[in-house]
């Protein structure tokens, strides 16, 4: 007994002394770059570079990242997207959840252990801010995968749309104001692989490359495939699955896709590869828009570089069917979140994004650091705000989040801290009139074992159903990764096991450092209250809603107006049947007409 | 767009869209007749220049008539061809310069009706001195002879390009099948409204006939004058969004929120069929401005000043605040049935003693060979 004990402590630090600390210094700064050749503007880059610099650890390494914001004008916050954090939720970086904004000349470290493999990617947390240029790859390397040693090389690509103008001023211009009425998104300018365009993907033949694909957009779903070249899936989010044959991928925003793809055994063609958007989910099409973006696996550097094919249709796999590497069968859940997606206008004629009637509005306080300062109050949600939708999740219960989408569109939605299994996801509605709902009595298909990952899409006008266990204590945002509509609200939040967190984590001085210097509060509940937590007064609120029909205003007006209408038409009618004045009378008797107005025979 | 409301043979918003314009333009017409026939009278008097004027209002509509005929069906063959609505863009302006024409006309006819029973004469005057002025060809006299005919004129003209876009823009949801009978029976009942009007006119005491359609002339009107006011503002407003305003019809977004009044996402008078008829007769806007209502509420205190002012120079034989040598009697050359000078245009022309006109008259009806009641 005490000499596996012993063992135990050996092999567990033997584990620790080879997991490596891996430190980043990152300076946030503007820089200039031209990705698709047709556009010189400036980008948030990290230390003087656009594309910023990917981040790249071993499974269980600590990842130290020291980020500065040199910007001068904007504050900036780093969210590790897919990565736990667990026992570190202060790391996470949504800004109004976990953290104050970073403003410019202060800076922030992110400390925390990765013990998850894949990929996974970073990005700017603040506002709309990542499409800006704020983003990249984070990849972790995992000896002991499931299909390790089946390929030569491990490498990836990155897809994203692309703006050409600054997305803050899009939203304040284009986007969240009342010339915007039916909330029509931007439509990108481009569609770059790997931050550029045309792009040589040098490959050797009978090689088998290990593709990690992750989506950095901000809008456009895309769909990825290889001229004349299959490929294995194997992993999705960070989840293994089992390899699964497919032609054709449609990744989101925010998801991640890892391929195994063998190349053929001449080197006499080059083979296009192409990214092409989903313009489903564009308003509308601009004619000069060139929403495909080419690239080839280029066997021979001097051979011809060919156009590719079009084709009359997307032939993709869904990855609902895929199986993941561990099997879980669906949890059974304790407790059920259940929330409808609507598109409305409020009463200051924006198109905002509702969870069940609620937009999300941020607290003024970060949710986070509430929970920190609010003691046993932790568990009541109403401390949190009205408008920040949080629910308070118990610590080990399986959690469902059950979402009926009622807007014609995809939205790809994510959630923090967790990855989650996709118990069921509905087709689109046949019409944009009716929503498919989900009824537990008549459940859709459930697969054996259903697939887990991070980020996952619902049709339009359809449903799906999520489940996950709560064993990861922290504040998660759960959001539509469309960066437009985050900005439109298309978030709530999630306080899982606030006893834990007080208990077990703690906020990094110089994370309250950061709030202190952007002026920012950073104790009490969401208006900003440590004295009386369930006083919310001054908190930050959706705007009102649109009049509904008659306000006082509008009745003064129609009754003036009927007054006005009524005292006219008396007017006339006084005149119309008053005596003759004088002259005319004059007039009439000097011509030798009667006056008679009992006169009938005309 | 107004969703197919009917079978394939009988479209009710079509009918309902020809209803009221056939409705107002037959209203107006049989006004106008009326007026004539009680203004110029039976054939024993200047039966020439009665035919004439008559002659002159129908000819005006039917020109009217054709000119839109042939418009719309440009405007059809167009629509179908390219697919576009050549009206489109600019579509809210034009409705403005129309409302706001037809209001004018209305507004300046409205009020000469009112003393049409017992002015008699002084019409015979008028129009005497037009015809006997017939030689120049000033603008002023041309118009002042075919005002009759240029009133109808310009109502068909606007009643029929209302009902040719509305059309167009309507038939993309109707089978083309449902519009000819949809319009025929909505010419038909709107035409069947207006001659009732008309022959009814004659069975009731003449005055009260015509102060009642005098009011209802200018609450339609009114009602112009705020439509063009909206359509101005709706035209500032789809200029600002786009081309998104059609998407979001009668809801949020089809209209500037900071220049609301009120708003109900019924009761559309663009695409409901009894909310049309509504607007038509008293100017109701489902989404209103403060432009549209303010516009609305300074007409009628135009209406109201209008009538105290002519009602005080009736009485008193000169206009507030004027000094009495000023005085002068006026005859309007351009406005020769307008019994009154209406203030509002401001000026005046020359005037002639009450003897010179009894000449005139004399010599006119002479000329015309209808002889004449000789005065006592």
């Amino acid at each position: 007994m005490r000499a596996f004990s012993l063992l135990a402590t050996l092999a567990a630090s033997a584990t620790a002394a080879l997991a490596a600390t891996v430190q980043y210094d990152f300076s946030v700064d503007w820089v200039q770059a031209n990705p698709d050749g047709d556009y010189d503007r400036t980008f948030i880059g990290i230390n003087g570079e656009w594309p910023p610099p990917p981040i790249k650890c071993k499974i269980h390494d600590r990842v130290i990242v020291n980020v500065t914001n040199n910007l001068g004008n904007e504050p900036t916050a780093l969210h590790f997207h897919g990565i736990f954090m667990n026992g570190t939720n202060a790391m996470d970086g949504p800004v109004g959840v976990t953290q104050c904004p970073v403003p410019p000349g202060s800076n922030i470290i992110y400390n925390f252990t990765v013990d998850q493999p894949g990929m996974y990617w970073y990005h700017s947390h603040f506002g709309g801010q990542y499409p800006d240029g704020l983003r990249a790859p984070f990849i972790v390397y995992d000896d002991d995968e499931p299909f390790a040693g089946q390929y030569d090389e491990d490498t990836y690509l990155t897809v994203s749309d692309y703006y050409h103008q600054s997305i803050p001023w899009l939203t304040a211009n284009k986007f969240l104001t009342l010339i915007n009425p039916t909330g029509a998104e931007p439509i990108p300018d481009a569609a770059l692989f790997n931050d550029s365009q045309n792009i040589k993907f040098k490959v050797e033949p009978n090689k088998t490359y290990k593709i990690r694909i992750v989506n950095m957009g901000a809008l456009v779903s895309q769909y990825i495939w290889f001229e004349d070249h299959d490929f294995k899936i194997v992993e999705v989010d960070g989840i293994y699955v089992e390899p699964t044959d497919a032609s054709m991928i449609y990744i989101t925003v925010a998801q991640r896709y890892t391929i195994l793809l063998t190349t053929k055994n001449s080197t006499d063609k080059n083979y296009p590869m192409i990214a092409s958007f989903d313009t489903d989910m564009m308003d509308t099409i601009p004619e000069d828009l060139v929403w495909n973006v080419t690239g080839w696996l280029t066997y021979d550097d001097n051979g011809d570089f060919p156009e590719p094919t079009l084709i009359d249709q997307y032939d993709f796999y869904d990855d609902f069917n895929l199986v993941p590497f561990e099997k879980e069968e669906p949890y059974e859940p304790d407790y059920s979140i259940t929330v409808e997606v609507a598109m409305k206008n409020l009463g200051n004629g924006v198109n905002y994004a509702f969870f069940n009637d609620i937009t999300y509005v941020a607290p003024k306080v970060p949710t986070l650091y509430t929970v920190m300062s609010s003691g046993n109050d932790s568990t009541d949600a109403t401390i949190y705000g009205s408008n920040t939708h949080t629910y308070v999740l118990g610590y080990q219960e399986v959690v469902e989040i059950v979402l009926n989408n009622f807007d014609p569109g995809k939205h790809p939605f994510h959630l923090h801290g967790h990855t989650f299994q996709v118990i069921e996801r509905s087709g689109a509605s046949p019409d944009d009139a009716t929503t498919l709902m989900y009824d537990p009595a008549n459940p859709g298909t459930v697969n054996e074992y259903p697939m887990r990952r991070d980020t996952v899409y619902v049709r339009p006008n359809g449903y799906f159903v999520l489940r996950f266990k709560s064993d990861n204590p922290g504040v998660w945002f759960f959001h539509c990764h469309i960066e437009w509509h985050l900005a439109q609200g298309l978030a709530l939040t999630l306080v899982e096991a606030p006893a834990e967190i007080q208990s077990n984590q703690a906020i990094p001085e110089d994370h309250y450092a950061a709030c202190k210097a952007g002026g920012y509060a950073y104790e009490g509940n969401a208006a900003g209250n440590t004295v009386n937590l369930f006083d919310l007064k001054g908190e930050k609120l959706q705007p009102k809603p649109l009049p509904a029909g008659f306000t006082a205003r509008g009745i003064v007006a129609m009754v003036f107006s009927c007054i006005s209408a009524f005292v006219g038409m008396g007017c006339i009618t006084w005149y119309g049947l008053s005596d003759l004045k004088t002259t005319e009378r004059e007039v009439a008797e000097i011509i030798g007409e009667p006056l008679d107005d009992s006169d009938e025979s005309k | 767009m107004a969703q197919n409301s009917g079978n394939s043979y009988f479209d009710v918003s079509v009918f309902f869209i020809l209803f009221r314009e056939t409705l107002e333009v037959s209203i107006i017409i049989s006004v106008l007749l009326t007026f004539l026939k009680q203004g110029i009278g039976g054939s024993s008097q200047d039966a020439w220049l009665y035919h004439r004027l008559v002659r002159q209002v129908w000819i005006g509509s039917g020109l009217g008539f054709t000119i839109c005929l042939i418009l719309g069906c440009a405007c059809i063959a167009a629509w179908y061809k390219f697919g576009k609505d050549i009206w489109g863009a600019t579509e809210d302006i034009w409705e403005c310069v129309f409302c706001t024409l037809a209001s004018v006309l209305i507004s300046i006819m409205g009020l000469a009706m009112l003393r049409l029973n017992k002015m008699r004469a002084k019409w015979h005057v008028k129009l005497a001195k037009s015809f006997a002025h017939s030689d120049s060809n000033s603008i002023r006299s041309l118009s002042s002879r075919y005002a009759m005919g240029l009133l109808p004129l310009v109502t068909v003209l606007r009643e029929s390009i209302e009902a040719i876009v509305f059309i167009g823009g309507v038939s993309l949801s109707a089978p083309p099948s449902s519009i000819p009978l949809s319009v025929l029976v909505g010419v038909l009942c709107g035409a069947g409204v207006g001659y009732f009007i008309y022959k009814g006119g004659n069975r009731v005491k003449i005055q009260v006939f015509l102060t009642i359609s005098t009011c209802f002339l200018y609450l339609v009107a009114a009602g112009l004058i705020s439509r063009a006011t909206w359509y101005f503002e709706n035209y500032q407003w789809s200029q600002l969004v786009g081309g998104n305003v059609a998407e979001t019809g009668s809801g949020p977004g089809s209209y500037d929120i900071r220049k609301s009044l009120w708003h109900v996402n019924c009761c559309n008078p663009l695409t409901d069929d009894w909310w049309m008829i509504f607007q038509g007769l008293l100017g109701w806007q489902n989404s209103a401005t403060y432009g549209s209502v303010i516009s609305y509420n300074f007409y009628w205190l135009g209406v109201i000043i209008a009538v105290c002012l002519l009602a005080f120079r009736e009485s008193y034989g000169h206009l507030p605040f004027v000094k009495l040598k000023d005085i002068e009697r006026d005859t309007d050359l351009r406005y020769p049935l307008i019994g009154v000078h209406t203030d509002n245009m401001g000026d005046k022309s020359s005037s002639s003693s009450t003897e010179e006109e009894i000449e005139i008259v004399a010599e006119s009806s002479s000329s015309c060979g209808v002889s004449r009641h000789a005065r006592s």
